[in-house]
């Protein structure tokens, strides 16, 4: 029972979801559009799930005066302000709450990201060594784009620019299409494995 | 340099998660702290207004039953922490699972292997436009051969072994086209934070 | 020999200097380097530029970039917006991701209050409502983006301003991907993949997509199969769009895409002169150790 329902429940949405697929009848529409809704407000609701948690975990942190429990304590504040914030005072376009968005989380986002331009670098230099054939290609390649691409490639040659192209057109996109199709291959079966009860580690547990 | 406080705002925590170039200090973890707390509340406020408010509080607030199943099925979520009714948790899972994989098996296979197969195949008309016909075979050959690389349930012998050699040679080209694009990427994340700081803040720049 | 492992030992910190130094230069040394123009960046302005205004359609724009990807993403948004309002192609804008909904806003006032300076008469004014609306954020983007096909007023039914979707002017004219002429999504994760599959392959709906330059490769099987109806890649597809508008006179300057190429072009060479004198020392050092 608490193992044969939650599969019967997978296996009748999955099969109904491939069928309706195909077909374009009003009712198969109405179906695929409640579920839609349905889907909408679980996602909703995983998100509550997932703050919860990390309440949860900042709150033990501070509890139990773990090694740097003071940023916790940040991490909840900031949180429950910009909550309340954004739940009471609207989200309008002159509001609080969008300009702490474009003052406050938009910069920190975007340097935290900018950020990987100087790991990268640092790393390129470090790591990136021709050890074999395919590294010495790997690198090759990537030469090849990082001019080809820059307005500084035309000055090399005319035609750099174009085969920088042809790479990007012919052999990158003969191996993403090969990862691609493996990978589409894999979710159908992995999909149908879910559907019809052959792949259970979702379950999770014993009983 | 800009008189507004929330561009000041903005610059000094720029300025604060750029400090962690030097070393690890108080300033970066505040601003990384700081920036998990508001952007989970972003998401909470988020998703109320504008997704759990339109479809599921107005809908009952308006009589429309059906949508207590949702709301059933959403709240089971919670059983997780309830341990002698934990497996509930499998119900809401099972409908958001069984959803997902049947609508990925038409999709991914329309769009992405009936469609790519379809572009990779050579045809005589495939050779009617200059060196595109052997630009067609290099594809055709390099998909295959990308495909045998990753084949793992034989072993890698004969002309499997040449494929595969060749699939990665494919492969290697293609990460590192990827790589030079990534690259670009990244860096231009760096020219938007600096355009940021010498533009709007300092007013260095136009 | 020491000379060999310095080559291989040069302090980070050193490297984050220069790197830095090498980005802030072509801001105050201003030179300009002409741009190449990729095929699918000409595709995607040939396909817009080609697109005659009528009354029962119009372009779907999903603005579903975040602030870290701003750089790459935000001025392709200008850029496209800026080249469908000079076509008087009407737009529908729309988000799937969370962080969009305010960088779509910032995009769409931008060009609007940049062109309604330019206008003369009401007819040449870009009107909300009229000649634009933005519908805001949907969660669920799978399901919204099989409803659209049916209706998307369905799947939006207030817009960003709380306006009734049904109610505003454009709203009555389109109704469903089929009165939809393309979709151009401008986006920072994988969620063209989703059109693909769930928009275009069941209600073969047009696409164009500007991607970050990290994703851009991956995309590229979908190009030569006609899927993708043109393709913008990171900063240097927006810069390559800014100069194809400014050739065709529908712009007068460039924007912060090309200014940020010059850059680009020396991180590039930096990058590259640090992995050859990497790969130097350690060939040297490895030769020293075998013999």
């Amino acid at each position: 029972m608490k193992r044969i329902l939650p599969l019967a429940l997978c296996l009748i949405i999955g099969i109904l979801m491939v069928c309706q697929f195909f077909i374009p009848h009003p009712v198969s529409t109405q179906f695929n559009s409640i579920i839609n809704k349905w889907v909408v407000v679980l996602s909703a609701f995983a998100l509550v799930l997932g703050i919860g948690n990390l309440t949860n975990h900042h709150a033990m942190t501070i509890k139990r005066r773990k090694p740097d429990w003071q940023y916790s304590l940040v991490t909840l504040l900031s949180m429950f302000l910009m909550a309340i914030i954004g739940l009471f005072f609207g989200i309008d376009e002159k509001s609080l709450y969008q300009k702490i968005y474009l003052n406050i989380l938009t910069p920190l986002g975007a340097t935290m990201f900018a950020l990987l331009a100087y790991y990268m670098t640092s790393a390129a230099y470090r790591a990136f060594r021709a050890r074999s054939l395919e590294a010495g290609l790997l690198l090759g390649a990537a030469f090849v784009v990082m001019i080809g691409f820059m307005p500084i490639g035309q000055f090399i040659h005319p035609q750099f620019p174009n085969f920088a192209e042809w790479l990007m057109r012919i052999p990158n996109m003969a191996s993403q299409r090969g990862i691609l199709l493996g990978v589409a291959f894999g979710s159908v079966a992995t999909a149908l494995k879910i559907i019809l009860g052959i792949e259970r580690s979702w379950l999770g547990g014993r009983e | 340099m800009s008189t507004d406080l929330w561009t000041w705002i903005g610059a000094f925590l720029t300025l604060m998660i750029f400090s962690f170039l030097y070393k690890d200090n108080p300033f970066y973890k505040f601003a990384e702290h700081l920036f998990v707390g508001v952007a989970n509340g972003y998401y909470i406020v988020f998703y109320w207004h504008q997704a759990l408010k339109p479809n599921l509080y107005e809908p009952l607030k308006s009589g429309n039953f059906l949508y207590l199943i949702p709301l059933l099925l959403g709240l089971l979520y919670f059983t997780r922490f309830i341990p002698k009714i934990s497996w509930l948790v499998r119900l809401p899972l099972g409908f958001m699972i069984g959803w997902g994989a049947g609508i990925s098996i038409p999709a991914n296979l329309q769009a992405f292997i009936f469609r790519q197969i379809e572009g990779t195949v050579v045809t005589p008309g495939s050779f009617s436009d200059g060196y595109e016909g052997l630009w067609s075979l290099i594809i055709l050959i390099g998909v295959i051969c990308t495909v045998i690389y990753f084949f793992f349930s034989t072993e890698h012998r004969g002309i499997f072994k040449f494929g595969s050699r060749l699939g990665i040679i494919f492969i290697m080209l293609g990460f590192g086209a990827s790589f030079g694009y990534t690259v670009m990427a990244r860096v231009s994340l760096l020219i938007g934070r600096i355009q940021f700081l010498f533009g709007p803040w300092l007013g260095l720049i136009k | 020999m020491k000379f060999f492992q310095s080559l291989t030992r040069i302090d980070r910190r050193l490297i984050y200097l220069i790197l830095t130094v090498l980005v802030i230069l072509p801001f105050f040394l201003k030179f300009h380097l002409p741009q190449n123009i990729m095929p699918q960046t000409k595709r995607l302005y040939d396909f817009i530029d080609g697109l005659v205004p009528q009354e029962n359609k119009a372009a779907l724009v999903s603005i579903d970039y975040t602030p870290q990807t701003m750089p790459e993403c935000h001025p392709m948004a200008i850029s496209i917006l800026t080249h469908c309002f000079k076509k008087r192609i009407p737009i529908i804008g729309i988000s799937f991701d969370p962080q969009a909904p305010g960088l779509a806003i910032e995009a769409f006032n931008t060009v609007v209050i940049r062109l309604n300076a330019c206008a003369t008469t009401k007819n040449d004014s870009i009107i909300y409502g009229r000649d634009y609306i933005y519908l805001g954020w949907k969660s669920g983007r799978i399901a919204a983006l099989m409803e659209m096909g049916e209706k998307i007023s369905n799947v939006f039914p207030r817009d960003y301003y709380n306006n009734n979707t049904d109610s505003l002017p454009l709203m009555q004219r389109i109704k469903n991907y089929r009165d939809i002429s393309i979709a151009i999504i401008l986006a920072a994760a994988d969620y063209p993949q989703e059109w693909l599959m769930y928009a275009q392959a069941r209600y073969g709906l047009k696409l164009g997509t500007g991607l970050t330059a990290v994703m851009a490769p991956k995309y590229y099987p979908f190009l030569q199969t006609g899927q993708l109806s043109g393709m913008m890649s990171g900063m240097k597809g927006a810069a390559e769009y800014e100069n194809l508008l400014l050739k065709s006179g529908h712009t007068t300057e460039t924007g912060k895409a090309e200014t940020g190429m010059n850059s680009q072009t020396l991180v590039h060479l930096l990058i590259i002169m640090l992995i050859i004198i990497g790969n130097i020392g350690y060939f040297f050092l490895q030769q020293k150790k075998e013999h």
